[in-house]
């Protein structure tokens, strides 16, 4: 074990001395979340609103300052900004038009009668026609539109173009997660996944080919001692860069994981870790498995690279599992990614206890047990 | 590999052979790296096949290609290696400095070896290899790549390891002064066979016994050629590219002879040099081949 320990120590002082390597473990998940995370998910800013108003009483007024001043924020509610530009059309046709033509993205219409079933306490339907040829802003727009209108009064209903008259009143369950945050645990999952491939994979085959392993045969290092040296140096590096990774993503993108914020709770805390654990042990046993039967580095960085992103965009890191058509699902069953989202997304923003992530734990176990059985079979055969 | 019977003592042995001969190999065999299909051999006491662990704790291994950790300092490369060997702590700090000075690094200690020329980067690794006193240290080819000054010092380190630790030294090269001057046993290697085996004076002895003579021609007739060749004191004649490689029994007394001869027969010498047989006349001798070439 003393032999492991020294393996351990040679790779975790080679990589605290390439920083450049450790560097760019996280870089490369964070730029994701950042760039991707705010773009994505980033909130709507600045889009043009049709407003067609017919009723110019109090309540329809309060209702268009409500739109004019809704509010649009950055990660953690700063840069914030005005979502809609409101121009003001006199004539629904006129209105369409401009939406037809991409001038707008909405039409909001505000009917003759608005003020007055108001202020009589009757129900008034408010129609928004959205411009859904862009799904994405589409749906941030209506949102956005019925959160303005919430202010106003009750009363007010708004509906889609398409939707049927069925009024249904949601209710969230939880504070509103921005995308970043939603995005975030599976860039965890990367800066793991990049620790595997780089620092564990990439060095193990470019040791095999300078010889250093071969190095390692003639000491009386043991074949076992090797392989678990390799394995715990890999889970404390890509520990290192996931738990950097989150402290970054916390400190500048204004992620606010329930095991932090609003007090910080021990448990999430150490069962975060423990998923981190199971997931970076798992992954490092993956690819050193593959890396020492690999014959040359550049084919190991090569075929990496498609390994790499078929298990982050099936794992549901950045897209939910239920957008995903059938193939797509039956791949991210068998993917560990998944699992590791789904238990980290479930324990930064719903703060659940144990019993609910077990599932994702019983498979990581599994597919961790399996990965490391494979790498020292690999290593009995492979040197 | 083929068939091979040799037993190495306690001294400086070396296995000379063109590059692919086998050398690696055989060596590879000795350090437990590579098993035999057959047959086994004995390495500071201990068989390579049955008792390996016993092997790899008694030698130390200086491979082709260097191991070295670039980004780390001398002091880490060494501490990392006697800790695969088991060493404590204690037992690191006492010998790594004292081994880092017998080859001239202690004052380059801390810096990392990406810093260090070849030749510092090689005497490293042999002092690495030294760190939990082996009883056989294997060289392979340990001054490849290195240029004639830093060959010339690794040498001299090699040697002073062996007469200061009374280690036994195994090295393959393929450098014929390297295997002269440093080897007190020689093997020579070729196809995975040993074809000779002896000191560098046994071996040259056996090939003749003589002295060479090498003549080059402004002109020389068929006839003196043929006289040359025929002549009592010679052994044998070789053509090479502008004159002849000639074996004689005694140099002194054969060139004022071949001189005569030839000038007796209308040729004419444009140079004629004397010199003593090298391990490459032997190589030639056994395989057919020359080593340079």
């Amino acid at each position: 074990m003393k032999g492991a320990l020294a393996v351990c120590w040679r790779d975790v002082l080679k990589f605290a001395r390439q920083p450049i390597v450790m560097v760019s473990t996280i870089v490369g998940p964070f730029l994701t979340l950042i760039l991707l995370g705010s773009a994505f998910g980033g909130a709507i800013t600045l889009a043009p609103i049709a407003v067609v108003r017919e009723s110019y009483g109090p309540y329809s007024s309060s209702f268009v300052e409500a739109l004019r001043n809704e509010q649009s924020c950055q990660l953690g509610g700063i840069n914030c900004q005005n979502s809609f530009r409101l121009i003001d059309v006199p004539e629904l046709d006129v209105a369409q038009q401009m939406l037809h033509a991409g001038l707008v993205r909405a039409v909001v219409h505000i009917p003759l009668r608005f003020d007055e079933s108001i202020a009589a306490n009757a129900k008034v339907v408010v129609t928004v026609t959205l411009d859904n040829t862009d799904p994405l802003s589409t749906a941030a727009i209506g949102p956005e539109i019925v959160q303005a209108s919430q202010g106003v009064s009750p009363q007010i209903q708004t509906l889609g173009t398409n939707s049927s008259n069925t009024i249904i009143d949601l209710e969230f369950a939880y504070r509103n997660v921005l995308y970043i945050e939603f995005m975030a645990p599976g860039t965890f999952v990367q800066s793991i996944m990049f620790v595997s491939i780089i620092a564990g994979g990439v060095q193990l085959v470019i040791d095999k080919e300078r010889g250093i392993i071969e190095g390692y045969l003639v000491t009386p290092l043991k074949k076992h001692e090797i392989v678990i040296g390799v394995l715990l140096s890999g889970v404390i590096k890509s520990l290192f860069s996931a738990v950097a990774m989150f402290i970054l993503a916390v400190a500048l993108t204004g992620i606010r994981p329930l095991s932090l914020f609003p007090t910080p709770n021990l448990a999430g805390l150490l069962l975060t870790m423990i998923t981190l654990f199971l997931t970076a042990l798992g992954l490092i046993g993956m690819m050193t498995a593959y890396a020492v039967r690999s014959t040359s580095a550049d084919l190991y960085r090569v075929t990496c690279f498609p390994i790499n992103l078929t298990l982050y965009y099936t794992s549901g890191a950045i897209y939910p599992l239920d957008g995903m058509p059938p193939w797509m699902k039956e791949i991210s069953m068998i993917n560990p990614e998944t699992y590791a989202v789904h238990a980290l997304r479930l324990l930064m923003y719903k703060g659940v206890g144990f019993q609910a992530i077990a599932g994702d734990f019983v498979f990581l176990s599994v597919f961790t047990a399996l990965m490391i059985t494979l790498a020292i079979a690999a290593f009995r055969r492979g040197l | 590999m083929n068939h091979l019977d040799l037993e190495i003592k306690h001294e400086v042995f070396g296995l000379l052979g063109p590059n692919g001969a086998g050398k690696t190999t055989l060596q590879r065999m000795l350090v437990t790296v590579l098993s035999p299909t057959e047959g086994t051999a004995t390495v500071a006491g201990a068989d390579i096949v049955r008792e390996s662990d016993k092997v790899r704790e008694r030698i130390g291994v200086v491979t082709q290609a260097s191991t070295l950790d670039i980004e780390l300092s001398a002091i880490e490369n060494m501490n990392l290696y006697g800790m695969y060997y088991g060493m404590s702590r204690q037992q690191r700090q006492e010998r790594i400095p004292e081994l880092l000075k017998v080859v001239g690094l202690a004052d380059r200690a801390k810096i990392p070896v990406a810093g260090y020329s070849g030749g510092m980067k090689r005497r490293l690794e042999i002092v690495r290899a030294l760190i939990h006193e082996p009883q056989v240290l294997f060289l392979d080819e340990p001054t490849t790549g290195l240029d004639p000054q830093a060959r010339a010092a690794v040498l001299d380190y090699v040697k002073r390891i062996h007469e200061d630790h009374g280690i036994t030294l195994v090295i393959t090269t393929h450098y014929l002064d390297e295997a002269e001057n440093l080897c007190d046993t020689l093997a020579i290697v070729d196809y995975g066979k040993i074809v000779a085996l002896g000191t560098p004076t046994e071996l040259k002895r056996k090939v003749s016994g003589g002295d060479i003579v090498e003549a080059d021609f402004i002109d020389l007739p068929y006839i003196a050629f043929k006289v040359l060749e025929t002549a009592d004191f010679v052994l044998e004649v070789k053509r090479r590219s502008g004159g002849l490689t000639i074996l004689v029994k005694n140099g002194a007394e054969a060139v004022p002879k071949i001189v005569g001869l030839v000038d007796a027969n209308g040729g004419k010498l444009r140079t004629i040099t004397l010199r003593e047989l090298t391990l490459d006349d032997v190589f030639l001798n056994v395989t057919g081949r020359s080593l340079r070439e």
